[in-house]
């Protein structure tokens, strides 16, 4: 196992302890604090992937956006959990347990697919030529987005603009929906 | 006018003849009711000229019949129709004659009564139908008539219905006249059988189908049929047991003197001159049917009811009574008349005894009818019928009294009067026969010579308790207050008084042979051969008049003769022979106790099973109920509950929480992918 | 040089972490996060796949799109959950449930 095994499955195992521990965490403040972690760490998966532009716009999209966004909203909304952020009391519910039973199978599922499936024989992945650590990703990114992408990213970018505005309206004070 | 022309019109004044009276039973139903007087009498007078104008036509010319067919049973043709013979004219004449003068006399006798208008439909429901019965041709039309006049005769004894023994006596003259009309309806089914006809010219005409007939080794055989010679005795009896109900002989006659508590004027019309002379009617148009043993029965029971009926109205105290009973016997006498074949005797006193009886009645309906207002106006209470009570009224009624005289004379057979003609060739008739006979046979003219005196005696009692002697209740000169009835009534007891003689029969008063009427029936002129046409009437009329003279001492002159009321023979006649009592021991009693044992019977079995079968199916209807409740509705509930708890299932799902319906997605895929991969 | 099917373990891991979260979590934020957990398990699945498209570039170029749609979507659903606030008082899903019969 050289370093980069070791970074990749340190990050690996960060993103899911973070990300378990979101879910589990009582505390809601603490539990977006680990968000960010998690978001941070799966960044770094995504540099193993060899893809350091999305690395970077996960980090500068979610760590600098999402998460202050949910931040506001989390503020806004449970002014008194903020207040008084003494746990809820633990209760063990039949909607957890459906709840975990089905992420487990879901889980299982996609493992045992995950296992089953012998990806290096698959034929669109034996005759393509990989990305090679040093190719120039983000102009091979921007040229691809003006070119074969240009059409779903004008209507992202349209489609963004409409949700911002939307954002907008529906977060406006005084006017009910 | 001869043939076609002649026929219908004669069949026309027929018909009109018995229709006018209906006519008049019609329209006072249909509500005449305040001319019901004047319609019924009109209708009537013009009757009684129609009848007079056939019988002036028709008396000892050929016999008028007129058919026309009526229905078809079968192969057989009935026909409807008029046959209008001697018999029939005279029949005619006698019922609207008598009809006339009872009219006129009731519109007094009833005045005042607040039915009236029903008296008179009633009246002119009997006038048709006794005429329909006269003229009818055919034996079931007959048989329509006669139970027509039962009918109307009910209705008339009970027309103070509201009287309880008006309404008992009108269901006795009922019920008995309907044993009659069970005989007489044999008698037409066994005629019926034999010879597939009804029409009466052509079975009993001169070479009608019962001549014909002949009896031979035990049967009685009829062109190709034959049936056993016991039929024909039995058809006689039969058809004599009808008129023996109709004419109130013995077994059949108490509902005669029941009958009186109707009107008088209806007593004096129906029962004493028409109604009870239909079952003498009746013998002498069927009179070929009866053979010789059954002349025999009716011979034995006209006499014995003639002398039964003597001896009882000379006891009775009932002024109507008396003459019922009197009416019974004389009946006796015209059904033995019959039964020895004085056929022409037998009708010749049927007319005559109409008319003095008819008289009889009227003037004792008159005399009840004045003592009535002469009581009312008093304010006494006494029986208006009772002759102990009464007498002395010869004074202040002179009319009633002379009719009655007259009537009486009639009635006795003294000498100039009609019923000397009449009765005396039927006790010399008798005589004649009886020499050909032996044994009882022999007995029976001397039983009539007896009833004949006692006959003398029980009306001259009759008359002079009433007229002559001392009066009881009140004093002669209160007696004498009491005046005849009004002219009307008076008129019509002259006018009968005139037909109580014998000049309205016959020129000669001694000899019955001369009489127009006789000689219309007998064919074969008789000559006196022997002693009995002088002697019979000499011994009679002394006797008879020994009699009066004995009854003028006992009732004029003294006080009567007191009779212990212990004496028997008193007591037996009183009570007219315990034949009501025999009659309810012998046949109400035990009619009853079957009716009470049918009724337990009824009680405690069929309503008991009709009971159980309620209760079953009572149960059955509560197992159904079960059934219905538990198993059927049980079902549709089910299926209800069963919806109703999948619904409340699936409404588990329905939690309105986001997570839920998440979860159930999920669910959904997992199963797909549990079903596509493992499985 | 990481194997592929590592980091798709790595990524349904992720999912069904962020499946959990959405499933029984009693805050709309929360859930909320499980949804980011969820994309961005997805993304990782286009980025991984991405390295063997060099020449489209299509895996990373859908990351990128699916990054931007997750932040437009964040945007609008924090709008909402703010509404949701304003309107009933509370951000728990499982008290708003006014879709019950």
């Amino acid at each position: 196992m050289n370093a980069e095994q070791l970074i990749f499955y340190f990050f690996a195992a960060l993103v899911l302890i973070s990300a378990l521990m979101v879910v589990t965490m009582q505390n809601l403040v603490r539990s977006i604090f680990l968000f960010f972690v998690t978001l941070f760490s799966l960044a770094a998966l995504y540099v193993f992937a060899l893809a350091d532009f999305i690395a970077v716009t996960q980090v500068v999209i979610y760590v600098g956006g999402v998460l202050v966004l949910m931040l506001f909203a989390f503020m806004l909304s449970n002014k008194e959990l903020l207040n008084s952020l003494e746990p809820i009391k633990r209760t063990f519910k039949l909607n957890h347990l459906a709840g975990i039973f089905i992420c487990l199978s879901f889980l299982f599922i996609l493992v045992s697919l995950i296992v089953q499936i012998d990806f290096s024989g698959l034929d669109w992945i034996k005759s393509a030529a990989p990305i090679l650590e040093g190719d120039n990703t983000i102009h091979a990114i921007g040229m691809h987005s003006m070119t074969r992408y240009l059409l779903p990213f004008e209507v992202l970018s349209v489609f963004l603009m409409m949700a911002l505005i939307g954002a907008a309206h529906l977060a406006r004070k005084g006017k009910k929906i | 006018m001869e043939g076609l022309e002649f026929s219908g019109f004669v069949g026309i004044i027929s018909l009109l003849v018995i229709l006018l009276p209906l006519l008049s039973f019609l329209l006072i139903l249909a509500g005449q009711k305040g001319r019901g007087a004047d319609l019924a009498l009109i209708n009537i007078s013009l009757t009684f000229i129609l009848s007079v104008y056939l019988f002036s036509l028709l008396w000892n010319k050929q016999p008028f019949h007129y058919q026309i067919p009526w229905f078809l049973i079968g192969g057989i043709e009935f026909k409807a129709g008029i046959l209008l013979n001697n018999l029939t004219v005279l029949m005619m004449i006698l019922v609207s004659g008598i009809s006339v003068l009872v009219h006129i006399y009731s519109r007094i006798y009833m005045k005042g009564d607040p039915n009236i208008h029903r008296y008179w439909a009633y009246l002119g429901l009997f006038c048709f139908s006794m005429l329909g019965l006269v003229i009818s041709d055919n034996l079931l039309l007959i048989y329509l008539f006669w139970e027509l006049v039962g009918f109307s005769s009910f209705l008339l004894i009970g027309f103070w219905f509201t009287r309880h023994a008006a309404s008992q006596a009108a269901q006795k003259a009922f019920i008995m006249n309907r044993i009659g009309d069970i005989g007489f309806l044999l008698g037409i089914m066994i005629i019926f059988s034999q010879f597939q006809t009804l029409d009466i010219s052509a079975l009993f005409g001169d070479n009608g189908l019962m001549k014909e007939s002949r009896i031979s080794e035990g049967l009685w055989i009829s062109g190709s049929r034959q049936i056993p010679e016991v039929w024909l005795s039995i058809a006689g009896i039969a058809f004599f047991m009808g008129a023996m109900a109709k004419s109130a002989q013995f077994p059949l006659h108490t509902w005669l003197p029941d009958a009186m508590e109707g009107p008088t004027s209806v007593s004096s019309l129906i029962h004493a001159a028409t109604m009870v002379a239909a079952g003498v009617f009746l013998i002498a148009r069927v009179y070929p049917v009866f053979d010789p043993f059954v002349l025999n029965i009716m011979v034995c029971i006209g006499a014995f009811t003639a002398f039964m009926a003597a001896t009882i109205a000379l006891t009775q105290n009932d002024i109507k009574r008396i003459l019922a009973y009197s009416t019974i016997s004389q009946l006796g006498f015209m059904v033995m008349a019959l039964g020895i074949g004085a056929y022409s005797e037998s009708i010749f006193h049927l007319a005559t005894h109409a008319f003095f009886k008819c008289l009889l009645f009227l003037a004792a309906g008159s005399v009840i009818h004045q003592l009535h207002h002469y009581r009312d106006k008093l304010g006494l209470d006494f029986d208006c019928q009772d002759i102990r009570i009464m007498g002395g009224l010869r004074k202040g009624m002179p009319i009633a009294f002379i009719g009655m005289c007259l009537a009486s004379a009639a009635l006795i057979g003294l000498p100039l009067s009609s019923g000397y003609l009449s009765k005396d060739a039927i006790l010399i008739t008798a005589f004649e026969w009886a020499e050909t006979r032996n044994g009882i046979f022999k007995i029976l003219p001397y039983l009539l010579v007896l009833t004949s005196w006692l006959t003398a005696f029980y009306i001259s009692r009759l008359v002079f308790k009433v007229f002559l002697a001392q009066p009881k209740l009140i004093s002669r000169e209160q007696t004498e207050q009491i005046k005849d009835a009004p002219n009307q009534m008076s008129y019509v007891l002259i006018i009968l008084a005139f037909f109580c003689s014998f000049i309205a029969f016959s020129y000669n008063p001694a000899s019955f042979e001369s009489s127009w009427l006789w000689n219309g029936f007998s064919s074969a002129s008789i000559q006196k051969v022997n002693i009995y046409h002088w002697l019979v009437p000499l011994i009679l009329n002394i006797g008879s008049l020994g009699l009066l003279f004995t009854t003028y001492k006992i009732y004029v002159k003294s006080d009567g003769i007191s009779i212990p009321d212990r004496n028997l023979l008193y007591r037996f006649s009183k009570r007219e022979w315990y034949l009501n009592e025999i009659y309810s021991y012998l046949f109400t009693v035990p009619v009853e106790k079957f009716s009470r044992a049918c009724y337990w019977f009824d009680r405690n079995f069929i309503d008991a099973l009709v009971l159980k079968s309620a209760s079953l199916v009572g149960v059955l209807s509560g197992i159904t109920y079960w059934f219905d409740r538990t198993l059927v509705d049980g079902l549709v509930n089910a299926t209800g509950t069963l919806a109703k708890w999948i619904g409340r299932f699936s409404r588990n799902f329905q939690t309105g929480k986001l997570q839920h319906y998440l979860i159930t997605m999920l669910l959904v895929v997992l199963s797909f992918f549990i079903l596509t991969y493992f499985i | 040089m990481i194997p592929l099917s590592h980091f798709l373990i790595i990524s349904a891991c992720l999912f069904c972490i962020g499946l959990y979260a959405v499933l029984t979590k009693k805050n709309a934020i929360q859930i909320l996060i499980g949804i980011e957990f969820m994309i961005n398990a997805a993304v990782l699945n286009f980025v991984a796949f991405g390295r063997y498209d060099k020449e489209n570039g299509g895996g990373q170029l859908f990351a990128l799109f699916a990054i931007v749609l997750a932040a437009a979507g964040v945007a609008v659903a924090l709008a909402i959950i703010l509404n949701v606030y304003k309107h009933f008082k509370t951000i728990d899903p499982s008290k708003i449930d006014k879709l019950k019969d």
